[in-house]
C-alpha cells in the first residue's frame, strides 16, 4: 500500500479506490518528517477531544472537582469552550451565594453575545440563574431572559426547555393572577411554543396537577393528565401515579369506561406492589357501576 | 559443656527452628502471594443472624466459579453505619459494593455523588441465570418486583442504582410452648378482638403463676413498628377520602400539607378511636418499654417473658435460632368491620408486607473492579446465588421463580390488603419524636385519648411545617446542580450527535429535573400560604 494510503488508514480515514496509474512518489527525509508531524498532530487532536469529552463526563456524572481539575490541565481549548465549562462546573457547586451567581452572570453575558450555540447556552443559564439559583429568584428577570433566548434562538432546545421553566414558575410561584384558570390559560399559550414532544410532556402533566392543587373542575384539566400519559417515556414512579390517577379522576368525573380501562392497564402493565389492591379494589367498584348503567 | 558443643547444639536449634518456620510459611499460613487477582469488598449492616451467613455461602460458591475474585463481607454494626459510610467515602476508602436506603438521614447526597447506576447492566441478561426460567431475561426482570423501590426513590428518576436481595413484611411471632400453657392450644387468634381476648388470658396466667408475663415484647422500636402498623390500618378510610390527587395513595408530603391545612387532625372520631387501640396495646407491654431499644425486647420474648414480639422478617432468623422453644410466625390478627372500639373506622383488610424488594446493594463509582463487582452482584441475585442466600439467611428471596421454604413461606404478604399511606402516629420529620414525647398523655396514671390528641394537634404543625420545608429543600437542592449536567450532555450530544444513549440521558434528565422543580414550587407555595396564615 501507497504511504498515503498507510496514513488514511492509520488515522482511520476511508480508503480512496486506487487509481489504475499511481504516480510514483519518492521518499525524502523532508516528506518522512511532513508524515510524522501529520500523524503525531492528528492523534494528539483525538487525544484532545477525548480528554475534552471526558471533562464534561465528569460534569454530567456530578464530578465537579474532577471536571475541574482535568480542565486546569487541558491545552488546547478555545476561550469561550473553556469560560462556559469554567461557569458551568462552578454551577454544579450548589448551593451558591449571590455575589457568586453574580459574578458567574457576568461571565455568561459575555458569552451570550455571540451568536453560536455557546451563546444559546449561557443565555438559558443565565436565565436560570435568576430562576434558581438566588436565594431571593428575580422571576421577572428571568422571564426577560427566556423571552429574548425565544427570540434569538426560536428552533434552540434551549428556548424549548426554557419555555417549561417558564410554565412551572407561571403555575406555582408568581403572585399573579390569582385566579387559577388565568394562570393555567397563561401557560397554555407556553405549551403551545412547546414542539418537542417529551417537553410538552412534562408541562402538560404539571399544568394538570397544577389544576389538581387549585381545585378546579376535573374535566377542565384531564386532557392535560391523557395527553402527557400518552406520550409516555416517564420516569420512576410517575407513570404508575399518572396511570392510576387518571383512572380514579375518570371515575370520580362519571367516565367510567375510561376509568376501566386505565386501571385495567395498571394491573396488566405494572408489576404487583404496594397499591395493587386499592387498585383492585376499586376497579370492581367501577365495574359494578357501569353495570349499573350510569356514573358514580 | 563445651562451648564447641554448645555452639553445634544451638546451631541444630537454629536450623530446626528455621526449617519448621519455612515449613509452617509454606503449608499453613496464608498464601505470601494471594492466588486471586482481584479482590471485591462488599459493606452491609444485617448483621443479625442470617444474612451474613446468607452471604457467605453465596461468596463460597462464587469464588468456586471464578478463581480469580476474591469477595470480602465487611459487617458494620448499624448505629455507626452512617458515619462509616461518610467517613469511608469521603476518604476514597469505600467498598466497592455498599448497602444503602433511601431513608438513611443525611445520606441523601451520597447515590448521585458517589454511586453508579446499574442501569445499562440491567437491561441485559444475567449469564448465571442460563438454564434456568429465568434465562434470556432482562436482569431487571428477573427481580420479582422489578426494582420498584428504585422506580420510587431512584437518586435519579429513570436510573437504576441498585440491586436488592430479600423482601420484607411485619409478623408477629410467638412462642407456642407460652401460648399452649396459656390457652391451651396453639391456635392464633383470627381478629384483633380475639387479640383482647388473649390478652386477658395471658393476664390471668401471670397473675396466678406469679410469673412476669405479658403479651409483647416492648421497647421503643418495636412499639412504633406496631403502632404504625395498627394506625395505619384504622386510618386508611381517612387517608383514603383525602386523597385529592387520585393516585390512591398520599405520599408524606401530602400528609403534612394536608394537616397544616387542617383537612385531618387528631381530633377525628377516627383517628381518636385509633389512638384508643394504640392504648390498648401499650398496656400488654411492660412498663417503661419506651426507654428500651429492640434488642430489650427480644431478650423479653427469649426469656418467655413475652408470649409474642411483633416486629419485621429481619428478626425471624434470630429468633429461631436463639430461642430454646418453637417460633411460629403469624400474620397480626387485625380489626374486623365489627371491632368494638373501630370497627366504624375500618374499609378492609389492611397490607402487612408487600412484594416489594429491598436490601438495597449499590455499586462504588470509584471501585477499580468494576465489572468483578457487577458480576459478583450478578451471581447473589441470580436464580441460584439468591437461593443459596434463602436457604442459608432464612430471609425471602427477591429473584422470581426462587421457590421459598417451607418454614418462611409464611413471610410472604399477598397484596389482599389496602395501603394508602399517609395519615398516622408519625408521617415524616419531627412527627414521631412528638408522638412519643406527649404519649404519657394517653397511658400514664391520669392519662386519657382527649389529652393526648389535644397535645398532639398542639405540637403536629410545628414538626408537620418542618417535614415539608425539608421536603420542598431536598427538591430544590437536587434540582440546583442539574442544569450543569443538561449543558454538558448538550454539549456532548453535539460532539457525538449519533448517540441515542446521550439524547435519551439528557431527556431523561430534563424530566427528573422538571419533575423535582415543580415539587419544590409547590411546597414553596404549600409554605408560603401556611406562613400567610391562610391555614392552620
Amino acid at each position: 500500500m501507497k504511504p498515503a494510503l498507510i496514513h488514511a488508514e492509520l488515522v482511520g480515514l476511508p480508503i480512496p479506490a486506487q487509481p489504475a496509474e499511481v504516480p510514483r512518489l519518492s521518499v525524502t527525509p523532508r516528506r518522512v518528517v511532513l508524515c510524522v508531524l501529520l500523524s503525531t498532530g492528528g492523534m494528539m487532536q483525538a487525544r484532545e477531544s477525548a480528554s475534552v469529552a471526558k471533562m464534561w463526563t465528569y460534569v454530567v456524572d456530578s464530578q465537579a472537582l474532577e471536571a475541574r481539575v482535568m480542565l486546569d490541565d487541558l491545552e488546547g481549548v478555545d476561550a469561550r469552550t473553556r469560560e462556559l465549562a469554567l461557569v458551568v462546573i462552578a454551577l454544579a457547586k450548589t448551593p451558591m451565594s449571590d455575589g457568586d451567581c453574580q459574578r458567574l452572570d457576568g461571565q455568561l453575558a459575555q458569552l451570550a453575545e455571540g451568536s453560536d450555540e455557546i451563546a444559546a447556552r449561557a443565555h438559558y443559564l443565565r436565565a436560570r440563574i435568576y430562576q434558581i439559583q438566588l436565594a431571593t429568584p428575580d422571576y421577572a428577570r428571568a422571564e426577560e431572559l427566556y423571552r429574548s433566548l425565544a427570540r434569538r434562538w426560536p428552533q434552540s432546545h434551549w428556548t424549548q426547555l426554557g419555555m417549561v421553566k417558564l410554565g412551572l414558575v407561571k403555575l406555582y410561584a408568581l403572585k399573579t393572577p390569582a385566579d387559577p384558570r388565568a394562570r393555567l390559560a397563561e401557560v397554555a399559550k407556553l405549551l403551545e411554543q412547546v414542539t418537542e414532544p417529551t417537553l410538552r410532556r412534562d408541562l402538560a402533566m404539571q399544568m394538570g396537577w397544577a389544576a389538581n392543587f387549585y381545585e378546579l373542575p376535573i374535566d377542565e384539566y384531564l386532557p392535560y393528565l391523557i395527553a402527557a400519559d400518552r406520550v409516555g417515556g416517564m420516569l420512576g414512579i410517575t407513570p404508575d401515579d399518572l396511570m392510576i390517577q387518571i383512572g380514579e379522576l375518570s371515575f370520580r368525573a362519571g367516565h367510567l369506561e375510561q376509568s376501566r380501562a386505565y386501571f385495567e392497564r395498571f394491573l396488566a402493565e405494572v408489576v404487583p406492589g404496594g397499591r395493587t389492591y386499592n387498585v383492585q379494589q376499586r376497579l370492581l367498584e367501577v365495574i359494578a357501576k357501569i353495570e349499573e348503567g350510569g356514573p358514580p | 559443656m563445651s562451648k564447641g558443643k554448645a555452639r553445634r547444639i544451638g546451631l541444630v536449634i537454629f536450623v530446626a527452628s528455621y526449617l519448621s518456620a519455612v515449613y509452617w510459611v509454606f503449608t499453613k499460613s496464608t498464601p505470601l502471594i494471594d492466588e486471586r487477582k482481584i479482590t471485591v469488598r462488599l459493606a452491609h449492616w444485617q448483621i443479625e443472624k442470617g444474612p451474613p451467613e446468607g452471604i457467605d455461602a453465596v461468596i463460597a460458591r462464587y469464588e468456586e466459579l471464578n478463581p480469580e475474585v476474591r469477595v470480602q463481607q465487611v459487617k458494620v454494626p448499624g448505629q455507626v453505619y452512617r458515619q462509616w459510610m461518610r467517613a469511608n467515602f469521603a476518604g476514597n476508602n469505600a467498598p466497592d459494593i455498599v448497602e444503602y436506603g433511601a431513608w438513611l438521614d443525611g445520606l441523601a447526597d451520597l447515590p448521585v455523588r458517589y454511586f453508579d447506576p446499574l442501569t445499562k447492566d440491567l437491561l441485559k441478561p444475567n449469564p448465571y441465570n442460563e438454564g434456568t426460567t429465568l434465562e434470556g431475561l432482562p436482569w431487571l426482570n428477573t427481580f420479582v418486583d422489578e426494582l420498584q423501590e428504585q422506580r420510587v426513590n431512584s437518586p435519579e428518576p429513570g436510573q437504576y442504582y441498585a440491586v436488592t436481595l430479600t423482601q420484607i413484611s411485619l409478623r408477629l411471632f410467638c412462642n407456642v410452648n407460652l401460648l399452649r400453657k396459656i390457652t391451651g392450644s396453639p391456635e392464633p387468634p383470627v381478629d384483633f378482638d380475639e387479640m383482647r381476648g388473649l390478652f386477658a388470658k395471658v393476664a390471668d396466667y401471670s397473675r396466678r403463676q406469679q410469673e412476669s408475663v405479658v403479651p409483647f415484647g416492648g421497647s421503643r422500636d418495636n412499639a412504633n413498628w406496631m403502632m404504625v402498623f395498627y394506625m395505619g390500618g384504622i386510618a386508611n378510610g381517612v387517608t383514603q377520602k383525602l386523597d385529592t390527587t387520585g393516585i390512591l395513595g398520599l405520599y408524606a408530603r401530602e400528609t403534612q400539607w394536608k394537616y397544616l391545612r387542617g383537612d385531618w387532625s387528631y381530633q377525628m372520631p377516627a383517628i381518636k378511636a385509633g389512638l384508643s387501640l394504640l392504648g390498648e396495646l401499650s398496656d400488654q407491654m411492660q412498663p417503661g418499654y419506651m426507654g428500651f431499644l429492640r434488642d430489650e425486647a427480644v431478650r423479653q420474648f427469649l426469656r418467655g417473658e413475652a408470649l409474642f414480639l411483633f416486629a419485621g422478617t429481619w428478626e425471624a432468623t434470630s429468633l429461631r435460632q436463639l430461642a430454646d422453644f418453637p417460633v411460629e410466625v403469624w400474620r397480626c390478627p387485625q380489626p374486623s368491620v365489627n371491632d368494638p372500639v373501630v370497627g366504624k373506622q375500618m374499609i378492609g383488610h389492611y397490607a402487612d408486607g408487600s412484594s416489594v424488594t429491598s436490601f438495597g446493594l449499590y455499586l462504588n463509582k470509584r471501585s477499580p473492579n468494576r465489572a468483578a463487582a457487577v458480576d459478583f452482584l450478578r451471581y447473589l441475585t441470580s436464580y441460584e446465588g439468591n437461593k443459596i442466600f434463602m436457604e442459608k439467611s432464612g430471609w425471602l428471596p427477591s429473584i422470581k421463580d426462587v421457590p421459598v421454604a417451607p418454614e418462611i413461606a409464611s413471610f410472604l404478604s399477598p397484596d389482599d390488603g389496602y395501603a394508602f399511606g399517609g395519615v398516622n402516629i408519625n408521617f415524616g420529620g419531627g412527627t414521631r419524636a412528638v408522638f412519643e414525647r406527649n404519649f404519657y398523655l394517653m397511658v400514664g396514671p391520669e392519662g386519657s385519648v382527649d389529652k393526648f390528641a389535644a397535645a398532639l394537634d398542639r405540637d403536629m404543625p410545628e414538626a408537620a411545617r418542618g417535614a415539608l420545608a425539608v421536603e420542598g429543600r431536598a427538591a430544590r437542592w437536587a434540582v440546583l446542580p442539574q442544569d450543569s449536567r443538561v449543558v454538558a450532555l448538550e454539549v456532548l450530544m453535539a460532539t457525538d450527535p449519533g448517540n441515542p444513549a446521550l439524547a435519551l440521558r439528557r431527556e431523561r434528565l430534563e424530566a427528573a429535573q422538571n419533575l423535582s422543580e415543580s415539587r419544590a414550587l409547590l411546597i414553596a407555595r404549600q409554605l408560603e400560604m401556611i406562613d400567610a396564615g391562610k391555614i392552620r
